[in-house]
This record gives C-alpha cells, sequence and structure tokens, in this order.
C-alpha cells in the first residue's frame, strides 16, 4: 500500500476488517454472449461506445452478482490511441492489432492529446458513467496496459522478443521507456474518471520469457509507475508465473491477478503477506467447459486458501456460460 | 572434425548469431561434410534448444535467437550441398486458423523444419478453410501442418480436414496439429495424422512420414 493521503484514510476506515464474505471481482473481462444478450449490446460496440461500455460492465454486477465492474475488455485502447491498426471484431472475436506502427523500433511518438483519442476516452467515459451510477457501492475497476504488453502491440510480439533475445537492450529499453508515461498518464485518468481500482495488465508471461527478463527490463520500470501514481493497483501477468512471484511482490502494486496454473495455497503462502492475491479460477477447462459444481470447488479452494479477490484467472472466453459465472458469486455467499 | 561441429553447436543453441557464419565456413574449408554440419551440428543443437525450452530452462527470446542462428548456418552450407542433397526431404504447407493470430510457436515449427531440409511455405495466420484446401489442391505438399492457440479455434482444424475430405484431397496429404490446447486425444478424435508438442517433435513426425512413405 502506498501511503498517500487517500489510502491512508480507506485504510484507517476499515482497520483491516474483513467483512462478511468474501469478494467476487473480475480485474480482467468478464464479456461474454450471455452478458452482452442481458446487456442488450454487443462487441464491437461495447468497446467504441462509453454508454455500450458501461451498460455491459454494469450487468456483471447486476445479472450476475459480481462486486466490481470493468468496463474495458479489450488489451488494444492504448494501441489504437498509439496509432496501431487496430480490428475491432465483433461479437464473436475479440480486437487486435493487425499492423504494428513500430516494428522497426522507431521513436513511438505519443499525441499530446493521447488520452482523449477515441479508445481512451471511451473508456474514461465509461469508468464516469460507473461512477455515476453504483459509486460507492460498487468497485469501479479501470485497466490499463504496462509497457512490455504495449511493445507487443506497437512493434510485433515475436519481433519484440527476438529483439530481447538478442540482448538488443537498448532497443528494447528504449521502447520500454518510450510507452511508460503512457501507462502512468491513462491510470491516473482512470483514477480521476471515477476508478477504484486500476489493473495494470503487463504479460511478461513465463510461456513467453524468463524471470530474469522481467527482472532485468521491467520490473524497474514497474516500480517506478507505481511511484507515480495515486490509487491501488492490481499486477496482471496471466500464464503460470510461479517462478516469479516474489518479483511481482517487489514491484509496488497492492494485489497480483494470477491463474489457476499458480496453487493458490503456494500464492498466499510465498507473497501474501505482501500483496493481495486475485483470481484464480481456471478458464478453458472450468469456466468454459465445467459445470457450475467445477466452478463452486475450485472457488470454495481459492477462498479457503486465502485468496482475497475470487474471480475468473484472466479475460474469460466468449462463449463461458453465465450459470459458471454465478457459481463464483454463489461459492463466496456462502462465506468464509 | 568433431571440435567444430561442437563449435557450430554450441553457437546455436547459445545463440551466437554474430559468430556463427564464420564458424560453418572454418568447418567446411576444414572438409566437413555438409549434410553431416547440418544434421549433427545444427539440427542437433536445436534439438537441444527445443528440449530446454520445453522444460522451462530457456524462454522464446533464447529459442527466437537460436533459430535465427541457426537459419544464418543454413544459408552457408546449403549451397555447397551436392545436387542429390540439396533435394528437399519434402514439401510442408503450415499456417495458424481462421480466427488465429498466434504465430510464434508455428514460426518456430517452419524454422526447424526448414532446418531438417524440408521445403517450408508458411501461409501466416487466419486462414480460412477455403484458402487451405485451395493451397493444398496448388502446392500438393506432403505435409499440411495446421496450428491453433485458442481453444474456440481448434474446431476449425476438424473443419479444415473434413473439407479435405469432402474435395477429395485427404489421401493426398498428412495433416499434422498443435499449438497450446491441442493435445493427442483431440488429434485423433478429428482424424488428424499426427500431433507434436513442440517444434523438435513436429519435425521427428514429418521426418517420419516422408521416410513412411519412402
Ligand atoms: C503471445 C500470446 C499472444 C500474442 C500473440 C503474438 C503472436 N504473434 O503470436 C497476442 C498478444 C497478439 C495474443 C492475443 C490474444 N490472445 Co494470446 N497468448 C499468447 C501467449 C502468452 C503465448 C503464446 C506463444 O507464443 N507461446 C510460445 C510458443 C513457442 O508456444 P506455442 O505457440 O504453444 O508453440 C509450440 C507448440 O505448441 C508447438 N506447435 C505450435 N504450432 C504447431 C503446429 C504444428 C503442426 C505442430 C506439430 C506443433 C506446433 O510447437 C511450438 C514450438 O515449440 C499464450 C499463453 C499460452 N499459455 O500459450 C496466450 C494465449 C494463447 N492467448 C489467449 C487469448 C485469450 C488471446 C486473446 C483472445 C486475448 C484478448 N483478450 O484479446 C488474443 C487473441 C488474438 C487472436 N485472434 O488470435 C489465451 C487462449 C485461451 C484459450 N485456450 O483459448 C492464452 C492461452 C492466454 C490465457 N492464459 O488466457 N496472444
Amino acid at each position: 500500500m502506498k501511503s498517500n493521503s487517500r489510502n491512508l484514510v480507506m485504510a484507517a476506515m476499515f482497520g483491516g476488517r474483513r467483512g462478511g464474505r468474501p469478494a467476487v471481482g473480475n480485474p480482467t473481462s468478464i464479456a461474454c454472449h450471455g452478458l452482452m444478450e442481458r446487456a442488450k449490446v454487443s462487441f464491437p460496440e461495447a468497446h467504441l461506445n462509453a454508454r455500450a461500455m458501461a451498460e455491459l460492465a454494469l450487468a456483471g454486477h447486476e445479472e450476475v452478482g459480481f462486486d466490481t465492474v470493468m468496463p474495458e475488455y479489450s488489451v488494444v485502447q492504448e494501441a489504437a490511441a498509439l496509432g496501431a491498426q487496430v480490428d475491432w471484431g465483433d461479437r464473436d472475436k475479440m480486437p487486435d492489432v493487425k499492423e504494428f506502427p513500430n516494428a522497426d523500433f522507431s521513436d513511438i511518438v505519443v499525441p499530446p492529446d493521447f488520452l482523449e483519442k477515441p479508445s481512451c476516452r471511451v473508456v474514461l467515459d465509461a469508468l464516469s458513467i460507473l461512477r455515476r451510477h453504483v459509486g460507492g457501492r460498487v468497485a469501479i475497476i479501470g485497466k490499463v496496459m504496462g509497457p512490455w504488453t504495449m511493445s507487443y502491440h506497437m512493434a510485433g510480439t515475436q519481433n519484440f522478443l527476438l529483439a530481447v533475445g538478442m540482448g538488443e537492450s537498448d532497443k528494447v529499453t528504449k521502447m520500454l521507456r518510450q510507452l511508460m508515461p503512457v501507462t502512468v498518464a491513462f491510470i491516473n485518468a482512470q483514477f480521476a474518471a471515477g476508478a477504484d481500482i486500476v489493473v495494470l495488465a503487463d504479460h511478461a508471461t513465463r510461456n513467453l520469457v524468463g524471470p530474469y527478463h522481467y527482472q532485468e527490463y521491467l520490473l524497474p520500470i514497474h516500480q517506478e509507475i507505481t511511484a507515480q501514481v495515486g490509487g491501488p493497483l492490481i499486477l496482471h501477468v496471466c500464464g503460470n508465473c510461479s517462478d516469479r512471484l516474489e518479483l511481482f511482490a517487489e514491484s509496488g502494486v497492492d494485489a497480483y491477478h494470477f491463474e489457476w496454473q499458480v496453487d493458490a495455497r503456494e500464492a498466499v503462502r510465498r507473497i501474501g503477506d505482501r500483496v493481495s492475491l486475485a483470481g484464480n479460477i481456471n478458464n478453458p477447462q472450468v469456466l468454459l467447459q465445467g459445470r457450475p459444481e467445477d466452478v463452486h470447488h475450485q472457488a470454495r479452494y481459492a477462498i479457503a486458501a486465502g485468496v482475497h479477490l475470487i474471480g475468473p484467472e484472466c479475460a474469460i472466453p466468449l462463449s463461458t456460460p453465465i450459470e459458471n459465472l454465478k457459481a463464483i458469486v454463489a461459492a463466496a455467499r456462502e462465506g468464509w | 572434425m568433431s571440435d567444430h561441429l561442437d563449435r557450430i553447436k554450441a553457437a546455436v543453441i547459445g545463440g551466437r548469431h554474430g559468430e556463427i557464419k564464420a564458424l560453418v565456413q572454418q568447418a567446411l574449408e576444414a572438409g566437413a561434410d555438409p549434410s553431416t554440419l547440418i544434421n549433427d551440428a545444427l539440427i542437433a543443437a536445436m534439438d537441444v534448444v527445443g528440449t530446454d525450452f520445453g522444460a522451462g530452462r530457456i524462454f522464446v527470446p533464447e529459442m527466437l535467437v537460436s533459430a535465427v542462428t541457426m537459419k544464418a548456418g543454413l544459408d552457408v552450407v546449403k549451397p555447397r550441398l551436392a545436387a542429390g542433397e540439396s533435394r528437399s526431404r519434402g514439401t510442408v504447407v503450415m499456417a495458424t486458423v481462421k480466427g488465429d493470430l498466434h504465430d510464434i510457436g508455428k514460426n518456430l515449427v517452419s524454422m526447424m523444419l526448414e532446418g531438417a531440409g524440408f521445403k517450408v511455405m508458411d501461409l501466416g495466420v487466419d486462414l480460412s478453410v477455403e484458402k487451405l484446401v485451395d493451397q493444398v489442391r496448388t502446392i500438393q505438399p506432403d505435409i499440411l501442418g495446421l496450428s491453433a492457440l485458442l481453444t474456440t479455434t481448434m474446431p476449425e482444424m476438424q473443419k479444415v480436414i473434413g473439407e479435405l475430405q469432402r474435395q477429395g484431397l485427404r489421401d493426398r496429404v498428412k495433416v499434422l496439429v498443435g499449438g497450446a490446447p491441442v493435445d493427442p486425444g483431440f488429434a485423433e478424435k478429428i482424424g488428424a495424422d499426427g500431433y507434436g508438442a513442440n517444434a523438435a517433435e513436429a519435425v521427428a513426425l514429418a521426418r517420419r512420414i516422408v521416410d513412411a512413405k519412402g
């Protein structure tokens, strides 16, 4: 916890009391076809229109019972504002970057009106709408990509990772440093717009890079980011990151959102005294293909392990059944 | 001679892309047999790299650099292969299926197959069933390699196999599948001819298929 005025006062208000039951939250998207039908909005509209974006987020609280609302479903809002060509997809397909503007590692030029570009403005406006509707009652979560993920989008993932492998640390660091102010500015703007918490998503996952890459390139940058922003931050890095939990705990974030592949008990044991843990119900086997009983089982395991905020491990597949999301809420309502 | 081969192997494993061309050149000048050099140094090195990656000792950046290093070495050896030896071992068409943009794994498989002497036509990502079947008809490859990283795009693989069947092309091409969510059970269920968990397995499979053909 960063000792700024707001955090100190909030901590003083609750004095470490944990309430009557565990909280259910979604640091990443729980948009799915069932929720789209109930909110009467669809993709790509919900990426591009603030009202649609907010409606879909609200459905997560009103229709499913989550304690959070999180209105950003894609991972490319920043990249689009920085000039990457984005295909916004459709009801069945998440947006993707089509062309990488800085594949040659040329300088990234951050437009001075970056926060006013439509793909950023829409998120800020959606957060403000949510604030007006549920402020003070439901936790409002914003989401911002970190410099590592943005580099995948600006340079192309393979291209970026090749530069890392080649040891071209000047090139890599320059790109990360040029993107860092984007992350900081967008996080601060999301707090100002009404977010209670912001997720910092930065995919330095074990499926791609080693803990030593995180430590060398990204940890110092995460430490600078967390020093420069205000409120509570949740770090999201998916994949099996058991080999770098302690490094994440050093980044200065308040919580880590993690996958089922990392055992909840182990995560709590290793870093639970320094950061809160959010997650970690399995998406592909359990939320997508499992039965509500399976979801219930994993949710109770996570609660018993001491995970602080129960929810899916990552952005859920679009065809996830709503019943399975509701099973998380039901498990949490059984209390501690 | 094995000294030269060891040094080349170590350079590929270590991703020392700046040194590889000179090392290969030296080995050739010292009289190394080009195809031994390819099999026992360049490809053997990538087998080690693939194993290290599978075991979590190295990660994608290192694997990409090793692959680039292997290719640079290969470029030096290739012109030295005798006419018979330079004949390709077979043709492979590689692609990521419709709706899927993940291509790092597929690219690694393509590079390794190329290293192993296959002629590889990499069609890229987001390939529709129609396009893939058309390409199989035109290129007439020995092997079609399909990659999918999303549970939502895995069914595309089955559609491709179904369409090959419908168009009477299924007997002419072996279909290999791969990608993180794919497993041997799924491969069998959809009627694929093989599944590879990593690039090294992909090469072994492709070799087996081509050798069986004679
Ligand atoms: C890198 C990555 C991306 C990059 C892709 C960049 C690129 N150019 O490829 C970006 C950021 C663009 C991306 C986007 C998305 N991604 Co992604 N991504 C990954 C990640 C982290 C790593 C994949 C990778 O490259 N691995 C390294 C390579 C070397 O391994 P590999 O691909 O498995 O390949 C090896 C073997 O499988 C095999 N192989 C591969 N192909 C073939 C083919 C044959 C024939 C054979 C024999 C063998 C073989 O050999 C390879 C070498 O050893 C995975 C996490 C994971 N667990 O895999 C998620 C992951 C695959 N992504 C996921 C998701 C959900 C997405 C998005 C929908 C995110 C979003 N919300 O927008 C989009 C979808 C975009 C699209 N339409 O495809 C999910 C998929 C969940 C699921 N099971 O369906 C994963 C699993 C992450 C997660 N835990 O949720 N992603």
